[in-house]
């Protein structure tokens, strides 16, 4: 029998060439999509998996009056909180310190490096592939590497015992090597070395007190730990030993499980739209099945009764049609499965690979994902199946031996409801993705108050072998540089436009004793000339006036407004408990968008260093004349290859830069529109389909209106018109709800565009335009059919 | 007796009144008769024998199939009757179009879940009998009305019922085809197989061993 189910089925998917092909099309693409949406979510949730105990585990967040919060805190508090709580079990620091440089035989390494306490394995209780955890950290110069770092350095050994020369000094001993790390993970180790390795560094040293907020702490706490308890316990060592007390608001102690939504804000948008997005593919691709076998069943209800004369059962006939759609679906699951592999998974890497790593499909690992697809298939493959077929199967055999349907109600309110729906998510996602995408343009082509173009950005933090052999290379090229025709302008500076630190620091004014916190940057004389950002108060940077050891500084408007100053004359601002005299304010900016226009422009300080200073500076700048870009480029890049160095110089220009910063909310953007596409696509099939079934049932009434005189246009709208008015409805619904949930987005970003009605009005143009076409073209189809020909064929 | 109808009354309501389709119709049929059932259109023909398939149900009345009777029963067992012993031939033949002449006769087979081997013997046995092996992989659309309605008789035949019902088995046929199908019904009959038909045809309705006519659902006494 089951044999025979199949026979049948096959039979009939394939009498139907053009549905099934429609049906297989509409379903692979979409389960694909479906399968790409819910394995980068599975990627996600399961990226700390394998962190035993990872509920106890937690981090401090200190909150600022200001209403900014970062995770650093005072490096000795976490040995006061250890020795001192009664609900911390274990704690260890983990911050950086610059990436450490690692030799071995002769090759140079340098990775993503963190320094931890001996602890850290007791808060973390990693899986180790190598070494003990116990002991892994214990020693000064010991290090442990992860995974991929350590397949890089060594290739496929075992290499615990080892020695890397660090920063060519340090002979550092292999203690561990730590299993695969998912990438999506909230950890970005690389390469973890002992605390107490820095504690030789004087730099490090004078930085581990209590004004000093650098370093994150993570504490393991004992089971059914009290968190208020802890939070007072936190709050109570900060009120004895803060010095800057009076800017802290709170100290939240916040679970380790949420820090990468916290870390990322928009990592929270990606991972709800994907779901949400993985649920509307699904639910479109579902109604297309739902809606086109309910019209399917209407041909075959003959076909039920005399098998039901033949002596089949109802079940029997339900049984069938399942798995015809079963073949269907899990064809299309198949079809899917490559598509993920070999597209989707790629492409998905292409879009957030820069941003949060690769991933990969491991069959043995993500299972789940493949066992949650096949149970997706078989729900979707039932409710496709049982719900059209229930209501066709109890139709009367003496009724639907004769064809006669009169009497079956055609339920359109459910299949209407259904289109309305799936179209009402079509336009949303497109009305979406063209706010989403001019609000990128906006951001990239908005006035930043400083003039990008033609700007060439060296990297010039390059870890100098040799840095007097540098340092006069370098001096030789800015004197090419400044006598140059085509430069106009060139400077150096520690940060540019879209790579500035965030070094928050509080400074006060020492007359009126007002604190404000800001980000400090440091520049030459002519960086802020190079970028053509206006003064608006005093004066740019001289070098024959000011001296790098004075510190003079330029902050910028929204600074001068922090402080409450009408004038600079005069003023000066010092390190908050830092008694010198403070630093002389020479001249105010206009404020200039150093930072992506997600973010309000904050206060910011660039203070005086002298433009000849190598290694003070991370970036060279030049502004080139229009169109001479290229040779100036090619002296910087012959210059800084001629000069040994560990790192490789990279140069870039700076337009490039300040739109990089879009990356990742156009790889949003790009899913989005994906989606989009699929959603109106998929949802056209359907109709295509659905319109094709209501041609051919009408196929007599389309001939006998062509003999009275209909015209083909008359038939093609007889036949569309009732698609297009749901797919109006649909616009309908879906506008207010695009306009509500981008509004809510939109605010989210510190300049953004208003909505505007001509954004709706092309979204509606697009559905309104494919849907037409899709059902014009059919409609055309059997409207200019011969009435001879159709007539006859009844 | 095979069957027993008494008094039945089927009808439906049009504007708040009733039609009658049966109406107060009273008929017994033993086992081994050959019925026609005549009258104009619309006098019942099919009504009746719906309603002696079990496919129908009747307002008023009683009917006994087999000493069981048949008002009184679930809709589930009525089904079981009907497959059990109820052959359906139609005037079009109602062949099922995506399956080959033998699966077409098998697939009654399969429904009462006959094992595969024992399935390939009857079909075949059928196909013999009908003298239709060379068609047997041919679809429906490929047969002449006649040989399609030759495997709609070999296919009502194959579950060996106790009881043929035929509605108008040669509406669609020539007379020669028609002439064949008649021959072949009667030597059904003659093996011992219960046939009703209905028809229009004086002719076919000579092959049977009793004619019924029909007149506004009643029977026409007369």
């Amino acid at each position: 029998m089951l044999k025979n189910h199949f026979k049948i089925s096959i039979r009939n998917l394939w009498k139907n060439k053009t549905l099934s092909l429609l049906n297989l099309i509409g379903l692979s693409i979409g389960i694909s999509s479906v399968l790409t949406l819910l394995f980068s979510v599975y990627a996600y949730y399961t990226a700390d998996e394998y962190i035993p105990e990872k509920d106890k585990i937690v981090y401090l967040k200190t909150i600022l009056k200001d209403g900014n919060n970062y995770r650093e805190v005072p490096y000795p508090l976490l040995d006061q909180l250890v020795e001192n709580s009664t609900e911390v079990v274990a704690g260890t620091h983990m911050h950086g310190w610059g990436n450490i440089w690692l030799e071995f035989e002769g090759r140079d390494f340098q990775k993503e490096t963190s320094y931890a306490n001996p602890e850290f394995f007791e808060v973390f209780e990693l899986p180790l592939k190598y070494g003990d955890a116990k002991t892994a950290l214990k020693e000064k110069y010991s290090v442990v590497l992860t995974n991929k770092v350590s397949q890089q350095i060594f290739g496929d050994i075992n290499p615990v015992g080892k020695t890397l020369i660090g920063a060519d000094t340090l002979n550092l001993k292999v203690t561990g090597v730590i299993e695969p790390i998912s990438p999506y993970s909230s950890f970005r180790l690389g390469v973890l070395l002992p605390n107490t390795i820095l504690e030789d560094n004087p730099i490090f040293k004078a930085q581990t007190n209590w004004s000093n907020s650098f370093s994150p702490i993570f504490l393991k706490l004992r089971a059914n730990a009290d968190i208020t308890k802890l939070e007072n316990q936190v709050d109570q060592l900060l009120k004895a030993n803060y010095d800057d007390i009076a800017t802290i608001a709170d100290i939240k102690v916040m679970s380790f499980e949420a820090m990468r939504t916290n870390a990322i804000p928009v990592v929270d948008i990606i991972i709800t739209s994907s779901i949400a997005a993985a649920f509307f593919i699904l639910f479109i691709i579902l109604v297309n099945l739902l809606n086109l076998n309910t019209s399917t069943m209407f041909s075959r209800t003959k076909t039920i009764a005399v098998r039901k004369v033949l002596g089949s059962t109802k079940r029997s006939l339900i049984i069938q049609y399942c798995i015809e759609n079963g073949i269907l679906v899990f064809t299309s699951i198949l079809l899917s499965g490559f598509l993920f592999l070999s597209i989707n998974l790629p492409r998905l890497n292409d879009t957030f690979g820069p941003e949060f790593g690769q991933i990969s499909f491991d069959f043995l690992e993500d299972y789940p994902v493949v066992i949650g697809i096949i149970l997706i298939g078989i729900l979707s493959t039932l409710l496709v199946s049982v719900f059209p077929s229930l209501r066709f199967v109890k139709i009367p055999v003496t009724m639907g031996i004769k064809g006669k349907l009169q009497h079956i109600k055609h339920n359109f309110i459910w299949r209407n409801s259904f289109i309305i729906l799936q179209f009402s998510i079509a336009i949303l996602c497109i009305s979406i993705a063209i706010i989403l995408n001019t609000q990128i343009g906006y951001m990239k082509n908005a006035d930043l108050g400083f003039q990008r173009e033609n700007i060439l950005v060296g990297h010039i933090d390059l870890d100098y072998k040799n840095i007097d052999v540098a340092q006069s290379k370098f001096n030789a090229l800015l004197n090419t540089l400044e006598s140059s025709p085509y430069v106009k302008s060139v400077s150096t500076s520690q940060s540019i436009p879209s790579d500035y630190y965030f070094n928050y620091s509080t400074y006060s004014d020492p007359v009126q004793n007002t604190d404000v916190r800001m980000r400090r940057s440091y520049a030459d004389d002519s960086y802020l000339k190079t970028l053509e950002v206006p003064i608006i108060k005093g004066r740019h940077f001289d070098r024959n006036l000011d001296k790098a050891d004075d510190h003079p500084a330029i902050i910028n408007e929204a600074a001068l407004k922090a402080f409450g100053w009408e004038s600079i004359e005069g003023k000066r601002m010092k390190f908050k408990g830092n008694e010198e005299s403070g630093y002389p304010i020479v001249g105010v900016v206009k404020d200039f968008h150093y930072q992506d226009l997600q973010n309000a422009v904050e206060p910011l300080v660039h203070i005086f260093r002298d433009r000849k200073r190598l290694e003070a500076h991370r970036f060279l700048t030049v502004r080139v004349q229009e169109g001479h870009e290229a040779a100036i480029e090619n002296i910087l890049t012959s210059t800084f290859n001629s000069i040994d160095s560990r790192k490789t110089y990279v140069q870039s220009r700076l337009a490039d830069k300040v739109s990089g910063q879009y990356l990742l909310i156009e790889g949003i953007l790009q899913t989005v529109s994906i989606t989009a596409i699929l959603a109106i696509f998929i949802s056209s099939l359907g109709l295509f389909g659905l319109i094709s079934f209501s041609a051919k049932r009408k196929v007599k009434e389309i001939g006998v209106r062509k003999v009275l005189g209909s015209s083909v246009s008359n038939i093609v709208i007889l036949l569309s018109k009732d698609y297009i008015i749901l797919v109006g409805i649909a616009t309908l619904i879906a506008f207010p709800i695009a306009w509500y949930t981008m509004n809510l987005w939109l605010d989210s970003f510190a300049y953004s565009i208003t909505i505007k009605w001509w954004m709706f009005g092309l979204a509606a143009f697009i559905a309104l335009a494919i849907t037409s076409l899709t059902l014009g073209l059919r409609a055309i189809r059997s409207a200019m059919a011969n009435p001879v020909d159709s007539l006859k064929a009844e | 007796m095979l069957l027993e109808l008494n008094h039945i009354y089927k009808w439906v309501k049009s504007g708040g009144r009733r039609v009658f389709l049966l109406n107060d119709l009273s008929l017994k049929i033993d086992e081994g008769e050959f019925l026609s059932l005549m009258g104009p259109s619309g006098s019942g023909k099919s009504t009746l024998l719906n309603v002696i398939s079990m496919l129908d149900a009747f307002e008023e009345g009683e009917y006994y199939f087999d000493s069981e009777a048949v008002h009184d029963l679930s809709s589930k067992r009525k089904t079981g009757i009907f497959n059990e012993n109820i052959g359906f031939i139609f005037q079009a033949y109602h062949l099922l179009d995506d399956l080959t002449v033998y699966e077409n006769i098998e697939t009654p087979l399969l429904y009462k879940k006959i094992k595969s081997s024992e399935r390939k013997a009857l079909v075949a046995d059928m196909l013999d009998r009908f003298n239709i092996v060379g068609k047997k992989d041919l679809f429906p659309h490929q047969l002449s009305g006649g040989q399609q309605q030759l495997v709609g008789i070999a296919r009502a035949l194959i579950i060996k019922p106790k009881l043929i019902l035929a509605d108008e088995p040669t509406g669609n046929l020539n007379s020669a085809q028609s002439d064949d199908i008649m021959g072949l019904f009667k030597k059904l009959n003659q093996e011992g197989v219960t046939i009703i038909q209905a028809t229009h045809s004086e002719s076919n309705a000579g092959y049977g061993t009793r004619i019924v006519n029909l007149l506004d659902g009643s029977i026409n006494k007369n």
